[in-house]
C-alpha cells in the first residue's frame, strides 16, 4: 500500500506535545552527561567522556548497582508476567466473581506507593511484622527473617513487594490480548478434536505475542525504574546492598550533588533497558515466525 | 484529504489552548479553596508582596500557618505562602526549585553536605550584618557559617543521643554508665532481665547511633573531617575501634531482632512498649513516643561512653543545630524574607514555634513551657560535640561511613567493613 | 485442572486483600493505637482520620484539580497515541520501526534526569504553578506508554481491512476513526487505566510544578501529614482510600471493554 503524506500529519500534535515537554529536556538532561554540572551552581565545564571512565572503570557501588538491578529485574519479570498471564486466562470471562477478583488485584496499582511501601515495611518487620508472624504459627519460624534487613535478602524481598503491586496491572494487557483473538480459531481447534493443553499452546500462546512482547518490555523497564518503592523502603540499603540504578542516579544527581555523573549513570542505564527490550522483541517474533 | 487536514489543525490549536486555558482559568478563580490551609491566598495588589517560604516539617504546618498570619496581621503588604516538601522528597525539590529564576524567597536547608553545595552555588544571601542575629545563641550558630558569614540561621536544636526509659532504669537499679565496661553492663542486665538493650531502627539510627560512639574514639574534629581529605582513614584506630565496639553490640545481641530491617515508627512503636532500654535516635523521638505511642514512663537523654575510664571521655553528648533559615540570593524580595526570618527570630515568636511543635531551638530567651522541652533544656550546658556527620561536608563520604557502621552490624568483620568504606571514600574523593 | 485455579485465585487474592484490609481498618484507627495494637485497637474504630483529613485540607478542591489534570492529560494522551499508533501503522516500515523506537526509548529515561531542564523550561515559558503546565507536562510524559501499549496492538492490525477501507474511498481520518480506533479500544481502555493511575497518583511533577494552594493535586494534600519524625498515617491511609474511589470507579468502567466472555471457550477449564 502506498504512504499518503497525509498519514505525516497524524503525528504532528501528539509529536509536538512529545518533543517540546518531553524530548527538549531530555535531550538537555542527558547532554549533562558530558558536564560536570553540580546542579545548582549556574555555570558547569565540559568534561567529555570523563564521566563514563570513571563509571566503567573506578565505580564499585555502580557495579553492584548493577548487578543488584538486574537481580531485581529478572525476578519481577519472569514471575509478574507468569502471574499475570495464568491469572487474566483464568478470570477471563466476565462473571461477577472474576471482575470482582479482577479488580481487587489491580487495587495495590492505585494505591500511592508511599502506602505500598508502608505496608510492605509493616508485612516485613522482623519484631511486629505479619509476614514472621504467619511463618511461625504454620510451624516454619525457623524461616523468620528481617527481610529487607538482611543484605542477602533485602532485594528479593522488595522484588516481591513491586511484584504484589503491578501484577493486576499488567493482566489488562493480556486480558486486552486474549480479547483480539477469534472466536473461531478456538471453535476450530475444538471441533478438531484437540485438548485444551493444546489449544493453549498452538492457538492462543502463538496470537498471544503481542501481548506477551508488551507485558514482558513494560514490566522490563517498569522495575528497572523501580525507584519509588525501594527509594521509600531501603534508599538503596543496609549498605548498598539493595542500591539499584535508579536510586544511584538519585543518590548522585541529589545527594551529592554530581548531576553531570548521573545523567551520564542514566545514559547508560537507557541503552541498556533498550538493548534488553529490543532482544526481547526479537526473541519474541522469532518464536512466533518459527 | 484537505477536511483531515484542517480537522487536524483545528484539533491541534483547540486542544492545547483548551489546556492551557483551563489550567490558568482555575488559577484565578480557584482561590477560595485555599482557605483551609492557609497562607496561600494570592491577591495582587500592587503594593503587595508575596513570599514563598519552602521547608520540609510537615508537622509544623498548624504552628506556622498561626505565626504566618500573625505576621501577615504585623505586614500588611507581606503575604507569606508556605510550601512544605517532606524530607525524603526535599533536597531534590529544592535543588530543582533554587535553580530557576523564580524559587522559593526563605528556604531551610540541612547543615553539612547540603549546606556546603548551595554556599558554594552562590545561592545564599549573605545575613552577617542583620540585627536579628543578636537574637540567637551564638555558639549554635556555627552550622550556618561560612569563611566568616552568616549564610544561613540554623533555628532549631536537636540533640542525637539515644533516648532511654528512666523508669525501667530505675526499677533495675541502673544509672546511665560512664565508661564502655559500665555500658556493656548496663546492656547485659537489660538483657537478661528479658528487656531489649538498644532498639535500633533501620535506615535512621546507622547515622545517628555512630556520632555518639565516635565522639570520643576520634575526639579531635579535625581527625574526623580528615575523612575528607584523606589525611585520616576509616582503618584507624580511633575510627575501627568504633566499628568493633559496635560490632560487639551485635555480636552480643544488645540490639532487637533484625535492627537494618525496622523502620523508624516500627522502632519508636517497640521502644514505646516499654520492654527496651534505649532507642538509638535523639531527642526528636521523645514527643512521638509519647504522643504517637501513649507511652506512661519517663525518658531521658543517654550517650554511650566509649572509652575505657570516665576521665578520658571528652563529650558527654551531640548536638545539631538544623532547620537552616535562609534567604535566596535570586529574591527579588529580600527586604521582605529578611524581615519574615526577623520575626521568627523574636524570643516569643520563636517560644510560640518550639512549644507549638516540641522543638527546641537556637533563638536565646525562649520560654520554653513544653515539659519534654524544659527537660531537655540543662542538656544545652553539658559537654557536648556538634554532630560529626555533619562536618562531613561530602554525602558521598557520609554515606560511605553510614554503609559501613550497616555492614559491621549485620556482621561483617569491623577491618574489612572499614576497609571496604575507606575504598568507597577514596573513590569519592577522587571524583571530586 | 479446575482443583488448581480455584484456590489459586483465591490465595492470591487473600494476600492482597489482608494487607488492603489492613489499610482500610488502620484508617479508623488512631495513632497510638497502630502499632501498638495491630490486630484490633483497643479504644475502638474511629472515624477521627476522616476528620482531620477533610477538616484541614480543602480537599473537594484538590479532588477537582486531580481530575482536570488527570483527564485532560488522558484526552490528549489516547487521542494523539492512537493517531501516532495508526501512523506507525501506515508509514513506511522501516520509518514506522523507528518513530515507535523513539516513543519507547522515551520511556525508558529515568525521571531524575530530565525533572531539572522540565522545570527550567517550564520557568522560562511561565507556566509554573498553571495546572495547563501541569496537563502538558504529564501528557508529554505518558506519550510514550500510550504509543508503545495502542502501538504494540495496532500493529497487529490486518492490514487488509484497511487496505478495503482505501478502496471503498474511505480518506485517513475516517480510516483512523472508524475502523482503527475501534478495533484497538481494548488497548486504549488499558492506556486510560496504565495513565489514569500515574497522572492521579503522580507526585513529582505537582510537587515540582504547583506552588500555590489553588494548584494542588490530592497526593500533594497528602503531603502534609509526613511529617519529619512522625508520620500521619491513618490520615495518609484514608487520604489513600478516598482518592482512590475515582481510579476503582474508572477501572470498573473500563472493564466493560474486556468483552472476552467470547472466547472463554479456549481456556475454560
Amino acid at each position: 500500500m502506498k504512504t499518503k503524506k497525509s498519514i505525516y500529519l497524524f503525528m504532528i500534535p501528539g509529536g509536538l506535545l512529545f518533543l517540546v515537554f518531553f524530548a527538549v529536556p531530555t535531550i538537555y538532561g542527558l547532554s549533562l552527561s558530558f558536564t560536570n554540572w553540580d546542579g545548582l551552581s549556574n555555570g558547569f565545564k565540559w568534561v567529555g567522556f570523563s564521566n563514563y571512565v570513571n563509571l566503567f572503570t573506578n565505580d564499585t557501588t555502580f557495579h553492584q548497582a548493577v548487578g543488584n538491578t538486574l537481580k531485581f529485574v529478572v525476578s519481577v519479570v519472569i514471575i509478574q508476567s507468569f502471574f499475570s498471564l495464568v491469572f487474566a486466562l483464568i478470570l477471563l470471562r466476565n462473571t461477577k466473581v472474576n471482575v470482582f477478583l479482577r479488580t481487587l488485584y489491580f487495587f495495590p496499582t492505585i494505591l500511592a506507593s508511599v502506602s505500598v511501601a508502608f505496608i510492605w515495611t509493616f508485612i516485613y518487620d522482623p519484631n511486629i511484622g505479619i509476614l514472621n508472624a504467619v511463618l511461625k504459627i504454620v510451624g516454619l519460624g525457623h524461616l523468620a527473617h528481617a527481610w529487607i534487613g538482611d543484605p542477602t535478602m533485602v532485594i528479593y524481598s522488595l522484588a516481591m513487594a513491586e511484584i504484589w503491586a503491578h501484577t493486576g496491572q499488567l493482566l489488562i494487557i493480556y486480558l486486552a490480548g486474549l480479547q483480539q483473538i477469534p472466536v473461531e480459531m478456538n471453535e476450530v481447534a475444538r471441533i478438531e478434536g484437540a485438548s485444551r493443553w493444546q489449544i493453549f499452546w498452538k492457538v492462543t500462546w502463538p496470537l498471544l505475542t503481542p501481548a506477551t512482547t508488551i507485558v514482558v518490555a513494560y514490566t522490563t523497564i517498569q522495575s528497572f525504574r523501580a525507584f519509588d518503592l525501594v527509594y521509600a523502603m531501603t534508599n538503596g540499603g543496609p549498605g548498598s546492598s539493595s542500591e539499584i540504578l535508579a536510586t544511584y542516579i538519585y543518590h548522585q544527581a541529589f545527594q551529592y550533588n554530581h548531576v553531570g555523573y548521573a545523567s551520564a549513570v542514566a545514559m547508560i542505564f537507557m541503552v541498556v533497558i533498550a538493548i534488553i527490550t529490543m532482544l526481547q522483541f526479537g526473541i519474541l517474533r522469532f518464536r512466533k515466525s518459527a | 484529504m484537505k477536511k483531515s487536514k484542517i480537522a487536524l489543525g483545528v484539533f491541534l490549536v483547540g486542544a492545547l489552548t483548551a489546556a492551557v486555558g483551563c489550567g490558568s482559568g482555575t488559577s484565578g478563580s480557584g482561590g477560595n479553596g485555599t482557605g483551609a490551609n492557609g497562607g496561600g491566598s494570592s491577591t495582587n495588589s500592587s503594593t503587595k508582596q508575596t513570599i514563598t517560604f519552602l521547608h520540609w516539617r510537615g508537622e509544623d504546618v498548624p504552628t506556622f500557618n498561626k505565626i504566618i498570619s500573625e505576621f501577615e496581621q504585623k505586614n500588611p503588604n507581606i503575604t507569606v505562602q508556605m510550601q512544605v516538601i517532606p524530607s525524603d522528597q526535599y533536597i531534590a525539590q529544592a535543588q530543582a526549585n533554587l535553580t530557576g529564576s523564580h524559587g522559593a524567597d526563605v528556604f531551610t536547608s540541612f547543615p553539612g553536605a547540603e549546606f556546603t553545595a548551595i554556599a558554594k552555588a552562590g545561592l545564599y544571601t549573605d545575613l552577617s550584618g542583620q540585627a536579628f542575629i543578636q537574637d540567637y545563641n551564638s555558639n549554635l550558630l556555627g552550622s550556618g557559617q561560612q569563611d566568616g558569614k552568616q549564610l544561613a540561621v540554623p533555628y532549631q536544636v536537636v540533640f542525637n543521643m539515644p533516648v532511654y526509659n528512666q523508669d525501667l532504669f530505675s526499677k533495675l537499679g541502673l544509672q546511665p554508665p560512664t565508661d564502655w565496661n559500665g555500658f556493656l553492663q548496663l546492656c547485659q542486665k537489660l538483657k537478661a532481665n528479658g528487656d531489649t538493650p538498644i532498639v535500633f531502627a533501620g535506615k535512621v539510627s546507622a547515622g545517628q547511633f555512630f556520632n555518639d560512639m565516635v565522639m570520643n574514639n576520634v575526639p579531635d574534629p579535625k581527625v574526623f573531617t580528615g575523612l575528607l581529605d584523606g589525611s585520616s582513614k576509616l582503618t584507624d584506630s580511633g575510627f575501627l575501634k568504633t566499628f568493633q565496639q559496635l560490632s560487639e553490640l551485635a555480636k552480643k545481641g544488645y540490639f532487637q531482632n533484625g535492627p537494618l530491617g525496622t523502620s523508624q515508627d516500627a522502632a519508636t512503636a517497640i521502644f514505646a512498649q516499654g520492654k527496651s532500654g534505649m532507642l538509638a535516635l535523639g531527642s526528636y523521638q521523645i514527643t512521638p513516643v509519647n504522643k504517637d505511642n501513649n507511652s506512661a514512663f519517663k525518658m531521658g537523654l543517654m550517650a554511650p561512653i566509649t572509652t575505657d575510664s570516665p576521665d578520658q571521655a571528652k563529650y558527654v553528648g551531640i548536638d545539631t543545630t538544623t532547620f537552616m533559615l535562609g534567604v535566596n540570593a535570586k529574591s527579588q524580595h529580600k527586604a521582605a524574607a529578611e524581615k519574615f526570618i526577623d520575626f521568627l527570630s523574636q524570643p516569643d515568636i520563636a517560644a510560640e514555634y518550639a512549644n507549638g511543635t516540641s522543638q527546641m531551638v537556637t533563638v536565646k530567651n525562649v520560654n520554653y513551657t513544653d515539659p519534654a522541652l524544659k527537660a531537655m533544656e540543662p542538656e544545652l550546658t553539658k559537654a557536648l560535640r556538634f554532630q560529626p556527620m555533619y562536618t562531613l561536608t561530602n554525602q558521598q563520604v557520609v554515606d560511605a561511613v553510614t554503609n559501613t557502621v550497616e555492614d559491621v552490624i549485620s556482621g561483617t568483620d569491623p577491618t574489612a567493613a572499614a576497609e571496604k568504606g575507606q575504598k568507597a571514600i577514596d573513590q569519592a574523593l577522587s571524583q571530586k | 485442572m479446575r482443583w488448581l485455579r480455584i484456590p489459586l485465585v483465591w490465595i492470591y487474592a487473600l494476600l492482597i486483600l489482608i494487607p488492603v484490609a489492613v489499610v482500610i481498618e488502620s484508617s479508623f484507627k488512631s495513632l497510638v493505637d497502630l502499632y501498638a495494637n495491630p490486630l484490633w485497637p483497643s479504644s475502638g474504630l474511629t472515624t477521627g482520620a476522616y476528620h482531620t483529613l477533610t477538616s484541614e485540607v480543602p480537599l473537594l478542591h484538590y479532588f477537582v484539580n486531580s481530575a482536570e489534570v488527570t483527564v485532560a492529560a488522558l484526552v490528549m494522551v489516547l487521542l494523539f497515541g492512537a493517531m501516532i499508533s495508526y501512523a506507525i501503522l501506515r508509514l513506511p516500515r522501516v520509518l514506522g520501526y523507528v518513530v515507535y523506537g523513539v516513543f519507547s526509548v522515551g520511556m525508558m529515561i529515568p525521571t531524575q534526569v530530565n525533572m531539572i531542564p522540565v522545570y527550567l523550561e517550564m520557568t522560562k515559558l511561565n507556566l509554573v504553578d498553571t495546572l495547563g503546565g501541569l496537563i502538558l507536562v504529564e501528557a508529554a510524559f505518558l506519550m510514550p506508554v500510550s504509543v508503545f501499549i495502542i502501538g504494540g496492538f495496532m500493529r497487529t492490525m490486518s492490514r487488509e481491512l484497511l487496505e478495503a477501507a482505501t478502496v471503498d474511498g474511505a480518506n485517513e481520518w475516517q480510516i483512523f476513526w472508524r475502523i482503527a480506533t475501534p478495533l484497538s479500544l481494548p488497548s486504549v481502555a488499558s492506556t486510560a487505566i496504565f495513565g489514569g493511575v500515574i497522572v492521579w497518583n503522580d507526585l513529582l511533577f505537582p510537587l515540582l510544578l504547583t506552588k500555590s494552594n489553588t494548584n494542588r493535586t490530592i497526593p500533594l494534600a497528602l503531603l502534609s501529614f509526613t511529617g519529619e519524625y512522625q508520620t500521619n498515617y491513618p490520615v495518609i491511609f484514608a487520604g489513600v482510600l478516598l482518592s482512590s474511589i475515582p481510579m476503582v470507579v474508572l477501572y470498573v468502567f473500563l472493564q466493560r471493554y474486556f468483552i472476552a466472555g467470547m472466547t472463554a471457550g479456549a481456556v475454560k477449564g
